[in-house]
């Protein structure tokens, strides 16, 4: 199954300014992106990320072996959104480095469980994990009914200029 | 073979070329104007195209069909096989999808592509494509052109090229596109007519397409930041921008909201 996600220039800029503020004791932010999907029926897949959403400042849990934990009230907001939009929800989050960035330990042990939060609420849409760095994205996709995700082939911000990450 | 065959293009960037071949292109329509993007866009490197046009080749397009001989309209060439045979000229591995009938009949490949060049007749036609292109964010480059007749003047000869931008202003936005002139073209059932057509509008406006696509994909100028909507006046012979951007009150679209893409459940 191939999948390919595409953002606009326009979210893709304002997630960015907003996940590159300074938190006063979480070394980096997250955030959350609502996403639809597109092309069901036919290949690729196409994951279409539509809006997003900050965490705010007090939904970070003070945790030193984490650079970014959040509350439950910020996942129970998450988890309302795909009920009131009917939209799949995707984690986001930044690593300050050029390149294409790589996930870490404590991304690969945590994210499937914020994603299988996601999938209760909003089992027929895609969720997932954008990770991005200075001047790369990938995007780990759970697609409706799959077991394991699927490493999006590739993210397109879509805008002046069009950037395809694969 | 590679590093001499694009060294003249280096120009565009360190990693321009692998963008330009990884990049999946639809084209709509392989007629006076799909038949030059097709045929620069295998020369720049391009390797995956989407292609859809449900003609032949007949003797009446012979006069601007680039690609196209003698012998094709004898053979009834479909017009998506003679842009293969020019892709496959250049780019003899390039992933080619060819379809022989208008891409509404099957959007699917269309859907997955990182651009589409809009070559289509009729207003209906573009209204129906930047609808596509817009419910799955994907950037369409418009082109047409026509020439009209006036009483005892000489023809005007006139075009666009449009970049759709999801977000941006689309075609209604610009004033491009208006329901008058919809409805008019829906009164004769959807048909455009038979427009005049020559190749050297086509080739103008084809050239500026592919220019904007390469830009946009390169960001070789880095000045692609705003609404484009080049107006083509060919009895002068020039191409410039739209004074209709002037006036654009809105950078955002009213008519295809971000909210409203994907698939319709």
């Amino acid at each position: 199954m191939t999948v390919r996600v595409r953002i606009p220039r326009e979210l893709y800029s304002r997630m960015f300014d907003d996940l590159a503020r300074r938190h006063e004791f979480a070394y980096e932010r997250v955030g959350f992106l609502s996403a639809k999907l597109g092309n069901r029926g036919g290949d690729p897949h196409i994951v279409l990320l539509t809006d997003y959403h900050s965490v705010l400042d007090d939904q970070y849990v003070d945790d030193p072996r984490s650079g970014a934990r959040i509350n439950s009230v910020a996942i129970r907001e998450a988890m309302q959104r795909i009920l009131d939009m009917g939209s799949g929800s995707f984690h986001v989050h930044f690593h300050a480095h050029r390149g294409r960035p790589g996930l870490g330990s404590m991304d690969l042990e945590e994210t499937p469980r914020v994603v299988s939060g996601l999938r209760v609420a909003g089992p027929m849409q895609a969720h997932g994990m954008l990770l991005l760095s200075e001047n790369f994205c990938i995007a780990h996709v759970w697609m409706p009914g799959g077991v394991e995700p699927v490493v999006a082939a590739r993210v397109t911000v879509v805008g002046y200029p069009l950037d395809i990450f694969e | 073979m590679s590093d001499i065959r694009f060294s003249r293009q280096s120009f565009l960037g360190k990693n321009s070329q692998h963008t330009i071949e990884q990049a999946v292109v639809g084209i709509a329509g392989l007629g006076g104007g799909g038949s030059h993007i097709v045929q620069q866009l295998a020369h720049l490197g391009f390797l995956n195209y989407r292609i859809y046009d449900p003609d032949v080749v007949e003797g009446s397009n012979l006069n601007r069909h680039v690609g196209t001989g003698i012998k094709d309209v004898a053979e009834r060439t479909p017009k998506i096989e003679v842009a293969q045979r020019v892709v496959k000229g250049l780019r003899p591995h390039a992933d080619i999808e060819a379809y022989a009938h208008k891409w509404q009949y099957n959007p699917g490949p269309l859907r997955g592509c990182d651009l589409i060049f809009g070559c289509v007749d009729g207003f209906n036609e573009r209204r129906e494509l930047e609808a596509c292109a817009r419910r799955y964010l994907i950037p369409l480059i418009d082109i047409g052109m026509d020439v009209h007749a006036l009483n005892n003047e000489p023809p005007r000869m006139g075009g666009q090229v449009i970049l759709s931008m999801p977000g941006g202003p689309c075609m209604f936005c610009l004033g491009f596109l208006n329901e008058a002139t919809l409805a008019r073209e829906g009164e004769r059932y959807g048909n455009a007519g038979e427009n005049p057509q020559v190749v050297w509008p086509n080739g103008v406006l084809a050239s500026a397409a592919v220019g904007i696509a390469i830009d946009l994909l390169t960001d070789w100028t880095r000045s692609l930041r705003e609404v484009v909507y080049l107006e083509y006046d060919g009895n002068a012979g020039t191409i410039k921008p739209h004074m209709r951007i002037r006036y654009l009150s809105e950078r955002r679209c009213p008519h295809y909201l971000l909210n409203e893409i994907g698939d319709l459940d």
